[in-house]
Parts: C-alpha cells; sequence; structure tokens
C-alpha cells in the first residue's frame, strides 16, 4: 500500500531521515518545517496523511489542526515527544486520527500509517457493517452481534458502540464519546461513559483487563480494536 | 477640689432657701414653703449623686427644724403634728434625692454603653473596609490606646516574633509573649464571658499583660489608673475582634502561600517539559535516522546494518532512561496528582496492551477479580507503575515462561501483582530493589521500580517484593474508593 505523506516538523535532521525512510517504504513523501507551509500543501498536494508535531514554531499543531481544511479526507497523525494526555485528548477532540510519541523508529511509523490509511479507505468506502475479530456493527440496520448471536443493546449502549465502531482503531475520547451521545451539556461527566462501557463490555462478554474489542486508553477514552 | 466646691455650692443653697422661708414667713404657710428643700435636694442628687444628695437633705432637715419649728432656735419639736410634718419632708428629701441619684447613673451609664458601641462600630467598620487587614490592625490598637487605664497595646505575629501592630516591645517583654505562645497560656490577662479579667502572675514584673491567641499574641500595657466596668468590656470587644483579624491575616498568608506555590509548580512543570523537550528531540531524530539507516532498501551491508541497529537499540535504550529520569524528576519536584476514579481492570488491561511486543514471548495469566471497586488515583501514574511491573516481569523471565498479573479486593484494600519466574531475591534485598539506581543487572536503569515505589507513596499506597516458590511477587495496595459503582 502506498499513499501520499506530508511530513511536518521543525527539525531538519527529522524531515531528512522520515522522508528517506518512508520513501524507502514506498510513500511518496514531501516534508515542510512550518505550520503555515503545511496548511498550503495540504491544499495544493492533497496528501492521504499529514505528520504533523506538535511543538512547532510560529502556528503550532494544535492551530494547524483547527484550520486544516476538509477534516474528513486528510489523515491527521499527530507526534511529540512530551507523551502528556492533555495534548493527545486535545490533539484527538481537535480531530487528529492518532498520535505517536516521539522518539520512534521508522518500521513502527509506517505501521502507523498504514494502519490509518486502511482506516481511512475503509470509512471512504462507507461500509455499513464494522467488524472487529467476531463483533458484528451493522450501522445500516442497527444490529449488533458476537459470533453470530445477536445482542440487545439499549439505545445509549448502542450509540456509544456505534461511535466507536466508525472510528475503528481509533482512540474515540471521553469527550467526543459525550458530545455525540449525550450532547455539548454532558462534557466533563466520566461517569456516564464509564458506565455504559461497563455495561457494554458486559454484554460483549469483554473482559477490561483482557479486552477483546473495546481497549482502554488510560487517561484519553477507548478505542474498538479494528481488524 | 471640685467635690468640695459641690457641696459649699449645696450647702448655700441650704442657707439662700433658709433666708427666703425666713423673709416670707410673716406672709405665708410655712409647712408648704419646706418643699423648697427638696427642689433643691432633688437638684443635688442629679448632678452629684445620692450620698451628696441625702447629706443635704439631713442639713436642709435640721436647719429647718432649727429656725421654723417651735420652740424656735432649738432642735426641739413642741407639737406632735410638726414631728410628722418634719418627717414627711424629710422622707421627701431623701426620696426624691435618691431617685434624681438613680437616674442620673443610669443615663451616665447610657452614655458610656453608647460610646463604647460607637467606638466598636467604627473600629469595626474600619477593620472591614481597610484592604489591608494590617491597617485593621492599627485601628484595633489605636482604638485600645483611647481607654483611660491602657497605655497602648501590641499585636504580634503567631509565634510572638513580629510586631504587627502597635508600639515595638522590649525584647524582655518580647521574651515573655513568645513563653506565652509555646506554653499557650494568657500572662496576666484572660478573656471570661465577654469580660477580661486581670489577674497577677507570678514572678518577674511586668508592665504588659499577655493574651495567645491561634493565629497572634495580643499585648496590653495598663496604666496605673484603674480601669472601669464599660471600658473593661470595651476591651473585651477589641480583644475579641483583635483576634478576628489576626485570624484574618493568617489565612490570608496561607492563601498568598498557595499562590506562590501554585506558581512555582507551573513553573517547575514547564522547566521539566523544557528539558525533555530538549533532551528527546536529539534522540528522536537519532532513532529516526538510524532505524532508516537500518532498512534494507538503504543498502547497507550486513555488517554494518547490524552496527546501525545496534546503535538504534542503544538510542532506544537511552531514551528509556532520560524518560525515567525525567519521570523521577518529576516525581520529586512533587508536583500535584491528578486524581480521579479509575479501574484497575482498565488499567491491566491497557498496560498489557501497550507492552504486547514485550510481552509477546511469555504465557500471560491474568487474574483480576469482577468485584473490583474503583481506587482514587493518578490514571497515567497508575499506568506507568503496572508497566513497569510487567517490564520488569519480562525482564527475568525465560522466553516461554509464565508472567502472572492479578488484582483483588480485600477489607476496603484494592491489591494488585505481579508474579514472575525470574530467580528469587536475596532476602536482604527485598527492600533495596525499591532504591533508586539500585539494580540486579547492569542494563536495567534502576528506576523503574523506585519510581512505581514514589507513585505509591504518594498515593498513600504500599508496595513490596517477596519470593514466591515460582519466583519473585511485586504487589502493590491503594485504598479503594468509598463510593461504590458499577466499574
Amino acid at each position: 500500500m502506498s499513499g501520499r505523506v506530508l511530513i511536518v516538523d521543525d527539525e531538519q535532521e527529522i524531515r531528512r531521515a522520515l522522508k528517506t525512510g518512508l520513501g524507502y517504504q514506498g510513500f511518496e513523501v514531501r516534508a515542510v518545517a512550518t505550520g503555515e507551509e503545511a496548511l498550503a500543501e495540504v491544499g495544493a498536494w492533497h496528501p492521504d496523511v499529514v505528520l504533523l508535531d506538535l511543538g512547532l514554531p510560529g502556528l503550532d499543531g494544535f492551530e494547524v489542526l483547527r484550520r486544516m481544511p476538509g477534516k474528513n479526507r486528510v489523515a491527521v497523525m499527530v507526534v511529540s515527544v512530551m507523551p502528556g494526555e492533555k495534548d493527545k485528548v486535545r490533539a484527538l477532540d481537535l480531530g487528529a486520527d492518532d498520535y505517536l510519541v516521539k522518539p520512534f523508529g521508522i518500521q513502527e511509523l509506517s505501521a502507523r500509517i498504514r494502519a490509518v490509511l486502511r482506516r481511512q479507505a475503509a470509512v471512504g468506502d462507507g461500509r455499513p457493517v464494522i467488524r472487529a475479530r467476531d463483533l458484528e456493527v451493522d450501522l445500516e440496520h442497527r444490529r449488533v452481534s458476537v459470533g453470530g448471536r445477536t445482542l440487545h443493546l439499549t439505545p445509549t449502549e448502542y450509540e456509544v458502540l456505534r461511535q466507536l465502531a466508525i472510528h475503528a482503531g481509533k482512540p474515540v475520547t471521553h469527550t467526543m464519546l459525550l458530545r455525540e451521545v449525550w450532547g455539548e451539556y454532558a462534557i466533563g461527566d466520566r461517569y456516564n461513559t464509564r458506565y455504559v462501557i461497563t455495561q457494554l463490555r458486559k454484554k460483549l462478554g469483554d473482559d477490561p483487563a483482557r479486552p477483546r474489542y473495546i481497549s482502554t486508553e488510560p487517561g484519553v477514552g477507548y478505542r474498538l480494536e479494528a481488524d | 477640689m471640685r467635690e468640695l466646691k459641690g457641696l459649699a455650692l449645696a450647702l448655700s443653697g441650704v442657707a439662700v432657701i433658709t433666708a427666703f422661708i425666713g423673709l416670707v414667713r410673716p406672709w405665708l404657710d410655712v409647712p408648704s414653703l419646706a418643699v423648697s428643700y427638696v427642689l433643691l435636694v432633688l437638684w443635688v442628687g442629679s448632678a452629684s449623686g445620692r450620698l451628696r444628695a441625702i447629706l443635704v437633705a439631713l442639713v436642709a432637715f435640721l436647719t429647718y427644724e432649727f429656725f421654723f419649728v417651735p420652740p424656735y432656735g432649738t432642735l426641739l419639736i413642741s407639737a406632735p403634728k410638726d414631728v410628722l410634718n418634719l418627717l414627711v419632708l424629710l422622707a421627701a428629701a431623701v426620696l426624691g434625692g435618691t431617685l434624681a441619684a438613680w437616674l442620673r447613673e443610669a443615663r451616665m451609664t447610657a452614655q458610656k454603653a453608647a460610646l463604647t458601641a460607637e467606638t466598636l462600630y467604627a473600629v469595626a467598620v474600619s477593620a472591614l473596609k481597610a484592604p489591608l487587614v494590617s491597617e485593621s490592625l492599627d485601628a484595633v490598637v489605636a482604638a485600645a490606646a483611647r481607654i483611660s487605664g491602657i497605655e497602648s497595646m501590641t499585636l504580634l505575629d503567631e509565634r510572638g516574633e513580629e510586631t504587627l501592630a502597635g508600639p515595638e516591645l522590649p525584647a524582655r517583654e518580647r521574651e515573655r509573649a513568645r513563653w506565652a505562645v509555646r506554653e499557650g497560656q494568657p500572662l496576666g490577662i484572660r478573656l471570661r464571658d465577654g469580660q477580661v479579667d486581670f489577674f497577677r502572675t507570678a514572678g518577674a514584673e511586668s508592665e504588659h499583660s499577655f493574651l495567645p491567641l491561634g493565629a497572634g499574641v495580643i499585648a496590653v500595657h495598663l496604666s496605673s489608673q484603674p480601669i472601669s466596668p464599660a471600658d473593661s468590656r470595651l476591651l473585651a470587644a477589641l480583644l475579641a475582634l483583635g483576634a478576628l483579624l489576626l485570624d484574618r491575616r493568617k489565612s490570608e498568608l496561607e492563601s498568598d502561600r498557595m499562590r506562590e506555590l501554585e506558581a512555582s509548580d507551573r513553573l517547575k512543570a514547564a522547566v521539566l517539559s523544557s528539558i525533555s523537550h530538549e533532551l528527546k528531540s536529539p534522540l528522536a531524530s537519532l532513532r529516526a535516522g538510524l532505524s532508516t539507516l537500518a532498512l534494507s532498501a538503504a543498502g547497507l551491508k550486513e555488517d554494518e546494518r547490524a552496527i546501525v541497529e545496534g546503535l538504534d537499540r542503544q538510542t532506544d535504550r537511552l531514551n528509556r532512561l532520560v524518560g525515567d529520569l525525567l519521570t523521577m524528576s518529576r516525581l520529586e519536584s512533587g508536583l500535584p496528582l491528578e486524581k480521579q476514579s479509575v479501574s484497575v481492570a482498565e488499567l491491566v488491561g491497557s498496560a498489557l496492551r501497550e507492552l504486547q511486543p514485550t510481552l509477546a514471548p511469555f504465557k500471560v495469566v491474568v487474574d483480576v477479580a469482577d468485584d473490583l471497586p474503583p481506587i482514587e488515583a493518578d490514571e497515567s501514574q497508575m499506568h506507568l507503575v503496572i508497566g513497569n511491573l510487567l517490564a520488569n516481569a519480562a525482564e527475568w523471565t525465560q522466553p516461554g515462561g509464565q508472567i502472572e498479573v492479578g488484582a483483588a479486593f480485600r477489607q476496603g484494600i484494592v491489591s494488585v501483582w505481579v508474579q514472575n519466574q525470574g530467580e528469587h531475591i536475596r532476602p536482604v534485598d527485598l527492600d533495596r530493589v525499591f532504591d533508586k539506581f539500585w539494580s540486579r543487572r547492569e542494563r536495567g536503569s534502576g528506576l523503574g521500580l523506585a519510581i512505581s515505589k514514589r507513585v505509591l507513596d504518594a498515593h498513600g499506597g504500599t508496595i513490596r517484593a517477596e519470593n514466591r516458590r515460582a519466583g519473585p511477587r511485586f504487589t502493590f495496595t491503594l485504598p479503594a474508593t468509598q463510593i461504590l459503582t458499577t466499574t
């Protein structure tokens, strides 16, 4: 699988190494040093994935995310030397698709980029049925089954699972879940998501200590493990 | 002197009235004229008090008897009717004088009370309005100094060291103030039911009395004059107000300190994140470059590639060491925890997921109880602890061996353990494994377990190592959250 990757990083060494490395891995790569250039390239070159460093001088990564046009088509993978949960959550809430903590090896990076591209392709297809192992979420018929056995979910449980399913493979923050399922007023009340996820896991037969379907991202949110 | 003048005036009043009665007596009925004396006694009573009024009443009675009751010129009485007249006159004079004197006292008390209330009101208003508590303290001290019988008042801080308002105390008196603070004992002055109670203290003679309070000490310097009961009440109220203001000063100082602490926490966090950025950025470039060169597409010869791969692994190790050091300094800098309700099962799940590549060569057994209540903890720090324990277990277990992770809830305590099949830890080292930079192997940073211990300490939990038959086991405990939820 190949795709267009735009690298946005102010460190020249990183730009050079990643450009070469991703090129070896079969990607079409361009690299820029500032947020302004990144936005211009996104508009002109239409990359599939933007590798965005959060700590840019001038227009920082968060601001670039906010101004990114057509967020639905360009996947953004955020990278940062700061592994702080707050930054992760903020970037994901601003529409980032994934995050990666620096330093990382080129193999790990290309694997993550491929996963993002696969996910993007799946969403692009508008697939009505989303699968994770033997879990099937049929978005068209609002039907959920595990190993062929249909589950009876409450409307809220279904909504939460649907949100995780349409972002399958990607971490969904507490804030995103609360906003989409309960509405703006519920943001900040993590007890809601906690409770519904617990109920969902029980019905799916999922063990939070050994999750097969829904995994926890500490301090961030939840993720439906995609195939 | 004034007393004598008043008495002379009252007695000359008696003489004038007597002369007046003598003049008009030939034309008027005498007994009714005697009422003039009563008027005089009333005046004396209201102006000078009860005793003076009774004295004047007696003098007037004798004068009248001497001059106008037959036989004249003697203190004898001939007619029984006159005895009655005289007694009525005396009774009226004494009663009237007493009544007038009582009214006078009531009026004076009311005036004093009004003055006390006014003083207190003025001080309290200025104390509440003043933006700086030091101004309010000055107002209390100034009001106290206006009380007759009090030379000055001095307010000191809670250690009896710093003078906050009023005149500076001499060294010897400051020593007594500190003693009062240390012992929590008042010296020479007490507050009792809204009244000030002065008492003599044994030992050195001192002009000052000391009242230690929670947030400061009040020193009162008495003059030789006695303090009236009304002033004593005023003083008691001022002392109470002073105590309140000292409390306010103390809590203001504390909130200032909190603000400073928060600012220094922000600074510490900023410095740490800046250092972390500076240290990690070059490592990020190194890893990106080395891992790229190690790709077969880079076209290096096999032995060259081995070198580059080795360098990449070393860089990764250096990165983990730097990460551990930064985590350790973050913990040691005492930055506040971000506690929230956390599910242990979820923590175990996410740590296992993150360490999947590391744990792949082992058989991992998970034994987390279903009924675990949530714990109150900093989620990312607890995640770090479980991750450290799992990584440690992976380091000591032979590939293909078993690593067990479990959690249970008993008597309000959640305990989590990680068991590996590595060699036993020497009994003397069971505690030392949590020391900073102590490692059984040269490869380890010696920080993973030390970091875990710091995290547990900060959470009020415990962590210990023990040797089980299969191998070493690390267990940490935390109190469960009180509120029971379904998580």
